[in-house]
């Protein structure tokens, strides 16, 4: 996985290149450095203001600050990762996204197991929902939506951070569906959902067997994506 | 040798990518094409296509948060 | 200035990170956030108390909604956005991001450019948004969250969202380029 990093010359070796303008008329570059420390100043405040109240609280804002942080460190797309396998033929994120699905697998398979075995209620299980047409329809329009719209729920958030005017418009809109979708959902609860069932998949396949099974799968889907890329280069 | 800009300022994910892929084919070897980003995505996403593809490839970052991706076709 | 020149403000600040090393990351905080919070990572929930919030600010009211009924939902509410976690959460991404463009001297607004980006955006919004509802989460919720937690919602979210990513990609190439 080949990795770029911003500043000039690259793979390349120096600048070899040959160009006409070498620098356009440059502006002068702001540094932001000093407004960035601030603001992680006041982060760090309002982060220590919510542990007094809840400590809850600052967990929920420290992580939500390390998942927008690494975001956008790393320009992390799940929509990128859907849509270039199609659209440009490239792999790499979807890639990327696949091991984050067996890592993050394994860690939760622990917690998981953990608490079973300790003979405790199993943490997240909430998320484990009903599967019914209501999956398949909710999922297919947030795959349109959110190629359309140039980022997912997460990349939405992310861009609104780097000062995309685009997303907060998103964003918004986002919101008005949420509560549009909310206010279906009794309907879609009654006539659809409720005849879909919620599957634990090592309800099915005991706990090994649910893990190997998820990783096999994973890493096959890996090697998919892997001979993807690579087949359209040899087409090219 | 001819040089090209692709001013790509503003726009969202896809969208420089595939307009580069597009102006690309127009090139003949050894042309250059320069896009102007500003879209991080982009920063990253154009490069990798292009190395892919066997291009010679430079970022240079012009501005806060602006980017010009210098491709030179190699074949 | 002295500092850009550092070898840690270069590798850690400012440049970009490896895919690889995002994908190491997120599951490092999405274990660290199963473990304290009780539950995955989740974005598009907290998107609906957010309208609830505004709806009610403009006078309407959610209370014989049926996805607000139960009691977890009515004491989030009543509870307010300072008291919620998804929405601190959320609030975080969006400064996160904020702080690593600020700190790498990368920060510039984008402004909407055309009629088709507010058409898109628009269009796009209102789609996840009520997808998300019906498909119980959203690409992290349903889908990232989902598939860690060994729901077999999860890979049948995955596997739509593809194809949706699909058509969506044709519909942009075609009516938003």
């Amino acid at each position: 996985m080949s990795d770029v990093n911003s500043s000039a010359a690259s793979s390349s070796g120096g600048s070899s290149i040959r160009r006409s303008s070498r620098t356009r008329s440059r502006k002068k570059k702001k540094n932001q450095l000093p407004i960035g420390v601030t603001l992680f100043v006041l982060v760090v405040a309002f982060g220590i203001y919510l542990g007094t109240r809840n400590e809850q609280l600052a967990v929920f804002w420290v992580t939500g600050l390390a998942f927008g942080y690494i975001l956008q460190r790393t320009r992390f797309c799940f929509t990128a990762a859907m849509r270039d396998p199609y659209l440009t033929g490239g792999t790499n994120l979807t890639k990327a996204v696949l091991t984050a699905f067996a890592i993050t697998s394994i860690g939760f398979i622990a917690i998981k197991y953990g608490a079973y075995a300790k003979g405790l209620p199993i943490p997240g299980q909430s998320y484990i929902v009903p599967v019914s047409l209501a999956t398949a329809i909710g999922a297919f329009i947030f795959g349109v939506g959110m190629v359309i719209s140039g980022g997912c729920a997460s990349g939405t958030l992310m861009r609104v951070g780097e000062g995309f005017t685009m997303q907060l418009l998103s964003l918004f809109f986002f919101v008005v569906g949420s509560l549009w979708g909310a206010h279906d959902f009794g309907w879609w609860k009654l006539n659809v959902i409720l005849s879909g069932k919620a599957v634990f998949l090592p309800d099915v396949f005991g706990w090994m067997g649910a893990v190997v099974i998820q990783l096999l799968i994973i890493a096959l889907l890996w090697i998919a994506a892997d001979k993807w890329a690579n087949r359209k280069e040899k087409e090219a | 040798m001819k040089e090209y800009e692709l001013d790509c300022y503003g726009e969202a994910c896809p969208v420089p990518l595939v307009k580069a892929q597009n102006k690309l084919k127009e090139l003949e070897v050894g042309d250059v094409l320069i896009v102007q980003i500003d879209h991080s995505c982009a920063m990253k996403n154009l490069p990798e296509w292009a190395r892919k593809e066997g291009h010679n490839v430079e970022v240079e970052e012009v501005d806060d948060g602006e980017w010009e991706v210098v491709i030179e076709k190699v074949k | 200035m002295g500092i850009k020149d550092n070898k840690y403000y270069k590798e850690w600040i400012k440049d970009a990170w490896p895919y690889l090393t995002g994908a190491i990351l997120l599951s490092v905080f999405q274990i660290v956030t199963l473990a304290t919070t009780g539950n995955p990572w989740g974005v598009s929930g907290v998107l609906a108390n957010w309208g609830a919030w505004l709806y009610e600010a403009a006078g309407g009211s959610v209370d014989k909604w049926y996805y607000f009924s139960s009691e977890g939902a009515r004491r989030t509410l009543e509870g307010g956005f300072l008291n919620h976690g998804g929405s601190i959460r959320n609030l975080g991404i969006i400064i996160g991001a904020l702080v690593a463009v600020l700190l790498a001297s990368g920060f510039k607004i984008k402004k909407i450019k055309s009629w088709k980006q507010i058409a898109a955006a628009v269009l796009g919004g209102l789609l996840m948004g009520y997808g998300a509802r019906i498909g119980f989460g959203c690409n992290i919720g349903a889908l990232y969250s989902g598939i860690a937690s060994f729901s077999l919602s999860g890979w049948v979210f995955g596997i739509f969202i593809f194809l949706g990513a699909i058509v969506g990609s044709k519909l942009l190439v075609k009516l938003f380029m």
